[in-house]
């Protein structure tokens, strides 16, 4: 028998005011001054001569005779170029758009719809697009679900592997040029830079699926080390016609050489092996080996649950685009295009808004073809997951040893014989 | 000895040369079914294969012998639950046959057009399954997809789309509708125009090639001896098809070929099975036209049973030549079945096979043997 | 297909009832050729079109599987079926052949039965003429008792690891409730 308590309209004003008073108190005391301090006291970063506060900031924002300006200046600063574009946030959402694409691409190849129900409501005129909203989905669930550790797994370890695992895949990212000056981090030795990064993903793997602590993932972390040790080699070497063409290490240099003929004109064997080897470091069909479904299971990330499991997810995807962009950069031009966009008269074509220049014309351009490219060679790193099976251990790392290499060295021979024959000149420009 | 300090959770137990680890693959396995394979490898190479069938025994047998023969049909079918037909085929032949029941021309058409309808939806399920042991999921949706066509047909003509307990002593449950016959011509029209792009995408792929090429061969003499059945001896060379060789209901008035391969090895066992279907289709068609009018079920009596004796009837179901030996003393109830599934003596092959190839080869021998777990454990 | 003449019946006295039936030439000629070999010691049960099937005893089954195997022509082994008749105190063995071979003979399915004492069935494994009975026997071993001498592993195959009863297919073991 439960007992219910009276109700007394007394105590229950009482308890209101109790409560009101409570508010008063906090809201005067702390929040008040909180409020106070960082809007005026905290200071932004100096933006043309003049020390900003917060507070004039949020003024400013709506004056566009300061505000436009203000915005080009952050857009310059370090802190947007790493985390919104071209660093985290932008590389983030193009793996989501490209997890969207594969699914639904792959579903169409094999007579299925893909995502459909999820944000059908709201895009209701574009029927192909239905499911759109998918990704938020999945967002939302892996950020809400509990990560299951395994009981003798290496706790540290365990945590610290998809971190870093994403940690250097945003590295990789940071190197990519995306229009002349667009870049985090424009160092001279870009490439080695690359491949230095690209030796960690290995180990992370290996690390993940030892911490795991359980027998598929070990089967298949020992995979994941072998295949993409095996494949490295001629990743490195397939570039090395590109770096003798072009004459220096630095990405965006390697760009601007390709100012008259793309390079995989000229060299489509380098391209071509870069491909393959870009393709087993990322694990994808065919060769997936060490996420082999139905033999071991999930392969080495078999443990990981929750926003655990999104972040190896993410770190992957990123690791696509980085590597499409790569390959884009240093075979197929960069950000090089004909300008087709415009983004007023003729006479006036850079972006302006009230009367300030945001954008220039060369630089929307750059972006449009840079991310229509990568976004065509993700697409072709996507395709053969809908037609291949996959690859025997024995047969991947004969290929990958034996008969990529070689093709990589008739690569590196070619590039040193178009550089003496006289018709290429370091600097990349045909003739002269 | 060498103490071999691993993560928990491998079943491992090195041998007194420490070079021998047994491995225990299934039946928890996501390639194995229901059915565990305990392997010896040495390194790479397999020593030896035990296989362990029985995860899915339901003593069908002994079940029959207190059951009588229409009540028999349901619980028989199950075992082989994707070609149901099939396995219902030689006991309703065996009891027509002891309780000399005549059945009527139409019956042993439908029936025909039915079993060749069930090989093949076990066929594409087979071709799917494979898919995913290798790693190729178009391979499994486009089966899995295509499958659906000859389910709606199965689904009209019985009413249920994969447990149809459609054949009965004495012909078939019920008639086929009327739309059945211009609905069959559309799917299986349909259904051989994307046959022919299985070849493109699935059977001249270089890395399914690479799969399954020259992998677990198996000689013509091995595998007779061996016994095995159905298009694994037929991808040997050896042209063994029951439904030519002994021609039940009406098959000798029906003109189709036997597809054999020469090379015995893993690729000619799953090419086999998809050529096959381009005859299956002609056979279907073929039925469709020459099916007379007429009743399609001899009614029989409440307890049909028919005199002392015994029969053997053999038939060729999806995967092979599946026989029964009913003994009957007289009453309604038999008095002893026994399936002999094609399944059960692919067992045979399994550690002959295995025995020499490498671990990764297993998952494209293992299936390529046509084996179902539950048709073998009955 | 409906029988022809007379179903013979169980037990082996039916010599008299095989003879007024007729026996199809093919048919006839590997009956000659075995009781040629054997004489008495193999007994014609019934040669019906495409049926034929002999008695035998356990000491010649591998003399009689290695006749069949190279001599007549029957080499690929479609089951092995065990039987139990209480009534006559007997577990039958049928053993049940085809051939993929020899032409004229691809229809036919040979069978030759052993009679085995209930309460001591032992019968020499015919392994060594077709490899592929292997399983099978060990089938008839766990579901009846037949113990097959020299078979290389004489185990449970599909009955779970802690059956205690006595062999599923005896008649004396019953389903529980029926």
């Amino acid at each position: 028998m439960t007992t219910v308590t009276q109700f007394s309209f007394t105590d229950f004003v009482k308890s209101l005011l109790w409560l009101a008073f409570w508010i008063l108190m906090i809201v005067t005391l702390i929040i008040l001054p909180i409020i106070f301090i960082v809007l005026f006291y905290v200071p932004a970063p100096e933006i043309e001569g003049i020390e900003i506060t917060p507070y004039l900031l949020l003024s400013m924002m709506v004056n566009p005779d300061i505000g436009v300006p203000l915005l080009k200046a952050t857009m310059e600063t370090t802190f947007f170029k790493v985390a919104v574009f071209p660093g985290f946030t932008f590389a983030a959402l193009f793996a989501t758009i490209i997890i969207f694409f594969e699914r639904k691409f792959l579903a169409k190849m094999q007579l299925r719809v893909g995502p459909y129900h999820a944000g059908r409501e709201v895009l209701w005129w574009a029927r192909n697009f239905g499911g759109f909203f998918q990704m938020l989905a999945d967002l939302l669930k892996l950020i809400s679900k509990e990560i299951i550790i395994p009981s003798g797994a290496d706790k540290p370890i365990f945590w610290a592997a998809p971190v870093v695992l994403t940690v250097v895949a945003s590295g990789l990212v940071a190197l990519i040029p995306v229009a002349p000056g667009w870049v985090v981090a424009d160092i001279d030795v870009g490439l080695l830079a690359v491949f230095a990064l690209l030796g960690f993903f290995p180990l992370t793997a290996l690390l993940a699926s030892w911490a795991s602590n359980s027998k598929y993932p070990f089967i298949g972390g020992l995979r994941a080390l072998h295949q993409m040790i095996a494949y490295e080699i001629p990743l490195i070497l397939s570039v090395l016609g590109v770096v003798i063409l072009s004459g220096s290490l630095n990405l965006s240099t390697m760009v601007e050489a390709q100012q008259n003929y793309w390079f995989i004109l000229l060299l489509p064997i380098g391209a071509f092996v870069f491909f393959i080897t870009a393709l087993a470091e990322l694990e994808r069909v065919p060769f997936d080996l060490p996420e082999a479904e139905s033999e071991i299971v999930a392969g080495w990330l078999t443990e990981y649950s929750g926003m655990a499991y999104g972040l190896i997810q993410l770190a992957s995807y990123m690791k696509l685009y980085a590597l499409a962009a790569l390959f884009v950069t240093l075979f197929m031009g960069g950000w090089m295009g004909p300008e087709i966009l415009r983004f007023g008269p003729p006479w006036e074509p850079d972006l302006m808004i009230r009367g300030h220049m945001v954008l220039t014309v060369e630089e929307g351009n750059a972006f449009f073809w840079f991310i229509v490219k990568t976004f065509g060679i993700a697409v072709l790193m996507l395709l053969p997951r809908g037609i291949n099976p996959r690859i025997k251990i024995d047969i991947l790392l004969r290929t990958g040893w034996a008969k990529l290499i070689a093709v990589a060295f008739i690569n590196v021979f070619i590039a040193l014989g178009l550089l003496y024959a006289g018709v290429i000149h370091p600097v990349g420009v045909v003739g002269t | 000895m060498i103490q071999l300090t691993l993560p928990s959770g491998i079943q491992v137990e090195p041998s007194e040369d420490g070079r021998i680890l047994t491995l225990s693959v299934g039946p928890q396995h996501p390639g194995s079914g229901h059915f565990r394979l305990i392997v010896q490898v040495d390194g790479d190479i397999i020593v030896d294969a035990d296989p362990d069938p029985g995860y899915v025994h339901r003593g069908e047998e002994k079940m029959c012998e207190y059951r009588n023969w229409i009540q028999n049909i349901p619980h028989l079918e199950r075992p082989m639950i994707a070609d149901s037909c099939g396995i219902l085929y030689p006991f309703v032949l065996a009891c027509e046959e002891i309780g000399s029941i005549k059945v009527p021309e139409r019956a042993k058409y439908i029936r025909i057009i039915m079993a060749e309808i069930n090989a093949m939806i076990f066929e594409l399920y087979w071709l799917a399954i494979y898919g995913i042991f290798l790693g190729h999921s178009t391979m499994f949706m486009w089966p899995m997809g295509d499958r659906e066509l000859l389910i709606d047909l199965a689904e009209m003509a019985t009413g249920a789309r994969v447990t149809h307990a459609y054949f009965v002593p004495g012909g078939v449950r019920n008639d086929l509708p009327d739309t059945f016959r211009d609905k069959a011509i559309r799917q299986l029209d349909y259904f051989k125009h994307r046959l022919d792009q299985y070849k493109d995408i699935f059977y001249t792929n270089p890395l399914f090639l690479d799969r399954t090429e020259r992998v677990g061969v198996l000689t013509a003499q091995d595998a007779i001896n061996l016994g095995v059945t159905g298009p694994v001896l037929r991808a040997s060379g050896v042209e063994h098809d029951i439904r030519k060789i002994e021609p039940y209901d009406v098959y000798d008035e029906l003109d189709f070929k036997v597809i054999t391969m020469k090379t015995g090895d893993s690729y000619a066992r799953a090419y086999v099975p998809y050529l096959e279907m381009y005859e299956r289709i002609n056979i279907i068609k073929q039925c469709l036209e020459k099916m007379p009018s007429g009743p399609v079920r001899t009614k029989l009596g409440p307890n049909p049973k028919g005199p002392v004796g015994e029969a053997f009837k053999r038939v060729e179901a999806g995967r092979g030549e599946l026989a029964y030996y009913v003994v009957s003393d007289g009453t309604p109830k038999p008095y002893r079945i026994k399936l002999s599934v094609p399944s059960f003596r692919m067992i045979a092959a399994m550690p002959h096979l295995l025995k020499g190839a490498k671990l990764a080869d297993m998952p494209a021998i293992y299936w390529s043997l046509n084996y179902w777990p539950v048709e073998a454990d009955r | 297909m409906s029988s022809e003449g007379k179903q013979p019946e169980q037990s082996s006295q039916s010599k008299e009832a095989v003879a007024k039936v007729e026996i199809p030439p093919v048919e006839k000629g590997i009956v000659d050729k075995i009781t040629t070999k054997f004489g008495g010691k193999a007994v014609l049960a019934y040669a019906k079109p495409r049926r034929i099937r002999f008695n035998i005893k356990p000491e010649d089954a591998i003399e009689f599987a290695r006749f069949l195997n190279d001599e007549v022509g029957f080499d690929q082994p479609i089951s092995v079926a065990g039987t139990d008749y209480p009534k006559d105190n007997v577990i039958e063995v049928i053993y049940h052949i085809g051939c993929c071979t020899v032409p004229e003979y691809r229809s036919m399915v040979f069978a030759f039965a052993l009679k085995l004492p209930r309460d001591n069935p032992k019968t020499p494994t015919l392994i060594p003429v077709y490899r592929g009975v292997e399983y099978h026997e060990r089938e008839t071993f766990e579901m009846l008792g037949v113990i097959f001498e020299d078979h290389p592993k004489l185990q449970r195959l599909l009955l779970p690891e802690d059956w205690a009863d006595i062999p599923p297919l005896r008649k004396d073991f019953n389903i529980k409730g029926r």
